[in-house]
């Protein structure tokens, strides 16, 4: 049964110098971290399987297999004790930072500044590393919007309807849509609340026409995450993960339409379509 | 001339705000904003000054972003999509989806097709412009982008 361990490469990877199984199990636990990591937050496939094959050959664990899709990892791999492991990893939010500081920690590593061990300690921070002010956020969305607005041909009292729009849409996505409810709903009330809000804020005479008001205001609610990276994903091949995620940019943009119409058309049955011109 | 430029400046301050959504380190987001606005700036001029369609302007801006977002992905040695996501923002279709919804709730079924067709079109536009410049070798942009790294080391 025993067979001769392969020589492991890299670092070393316990301060004895000993080469067992263990070692394997926790390089490849820490590649998976890595992957989690980089997947949850908005990366594309390929980098999170070049990243787990970079921290696994640097640290000499030669023969691992990846199969990486948009919701989960599956790994195998390890000398004689063999090591599987199967991760769901639901969708969150898009952190580019940490997508950020995984990258810059797998090249750190290849240039052998780290143990496993510390690795592991590294990624953990990185999984804790604060968000931004919450405030800051909602600030970002209507400043988004009213910027959005502008570009599409609206006005500066448009446009400061678009940010309380756009801020008050946040506030609602961030802390009730987001956690409790499914993508669909979540983005179907999104769209119908920035309606409601522009409406709300002409009829007190903020801006005149609706239109740019609500394009401005519906672009913090636009899947350019999703869009971007299931096409990366489906140019480098990936086309499982790819379609998922062109597929939740579809669903999301049709939501928004939806939420949207929805209000139009409700306001426009009580007001006689007088309301929208 | 001054009307796109008005837009440029409400472009760059768009994809800031985006980038600062996503979680873009701060150091990074004066390239999206920079890439963003430069994204729009060429769709505008090649819209209103040259005379493209509108899919076409989008593709050549998706080019040229995407472009830029491998430069300073080389640059500052991390991921290009952390430029690209939001710089992708002005040139995304949301005044196309907003205006087919519009028309379907109005009952203009024709022009929300017509809208509805003219943002699938620009989608696609986007999506070419970006698999096209991602075709391109690494080694490329490393020649072009690294040199400048070594001038102020």
């Amino acid at each position: 049964m025993d067979k001769p361990q392969a020589v492991l490469k890299g670092t070393a990877l316990s301060s004895q110098g000993r080469e067992t199984g263990e070692d394997a199990r926790l390089v490849l636990e820490t590649a998976m971290e890595a992957g989690h990591l980089l997947l949850e937050n908005g990366a594309e496939i390929f980098r999170v399987e070049e990243t787990m094959t970079r921290i696994c050959r640097h640290f000499g664990v030669e023969d691992s297999q990846f199969f990486v899709l948009s919701n989960g990892i599956f790994t195998t791999g390890g000398y004689s004790r063999q090591f599987a492991k199967v991760q769901h990893i639901p969708v969150k939010g898009t952190r580019l930072d940490k997508v950020v500081a995984v990258n810059q920690l797998s090249r750190e590593i290849e240039s052998g500044k780290y143990t496993p061990e510390e690795v592991r300690r590294e990624l953990e921070r990185i999984r804790r590393m604060p968000d931004k002010p919450l405030l800051l956020q909602f600030l970002a969305s209507g400043v988004g919007s009213a910027a959005f607005c502008c570009l599409f041909g609206g006005t500066l009292a448009e446009g400061t309807a678009a940010f309380i729009a756009g801020f008050f849409l946040y506030i609602f996505m961030k802390l009730a849509a987001f956690p409790h409810l499914s993508r669909i709903m979540a983005h179907i009330l999104g769209g119908a609340m920035v309606t409601a809000i522009c409406l709300t804020a002409r009829h007190f005479g903020l801006g005149e026409r609706l239109n740019p008001m609500i394009i401005g205001a519906i672009i913090p609610l636009v899947p350019g995450v999703s869009f971007t990276n299931g096409i990366r994903d489906i140019a480098d091949g990936d086309y499982i993960s790819g379609s998922v995620r062109l597929l939740d940019a579809i669903l999301v943009i049709v939501s928004v339409a939806i939420g949207v119409g929805i209000v139009l058309t409700a306001v426009g049955r009580l007001g006689g379509g007088a309301l929208w011109k | 001339m001054e009307v796109i430029l008005q837009q440029t400046l409400a472009a760059v301050a768009g994809t800031l705000a985006f980038s600062l959504l996503y979680g873009v380190p701060r150091r990074y987001e004066l390239y999206c904003g920079a890439i963003g606005g430069a994204g729009w700036f060429v769709y505008a001029v090649l819209m209103q000054k040259a005379g493209l369609s509108a899919t076409e302007a989008t593709f050549v801006a998706a080019l040229f972003l995407t472009f830029l977002s491998r430069c300073a992905a080389v640059i500052e040695k991390c991921p290009a999509t952390v430029f690209q996501i939001a710089g992708i923002f002005p040139l995304v279709p949301g005044a196309g989806i907003y205006w087919t919804s519009y028309y379907l709730v109005t009952g203009e079924t024709g022009l929300a097709l017509e809208n509805g067709f003219a943002a699938v079109k620009a989608a696609v536009a986007i999506v070419l412009g970006i698999i096209a410049v991602f075709e391109l070798p690494n080694s490329l942009f490393q020649t072009l982008c690294r040199k400048r790294k070594e001038n102020h080391p």
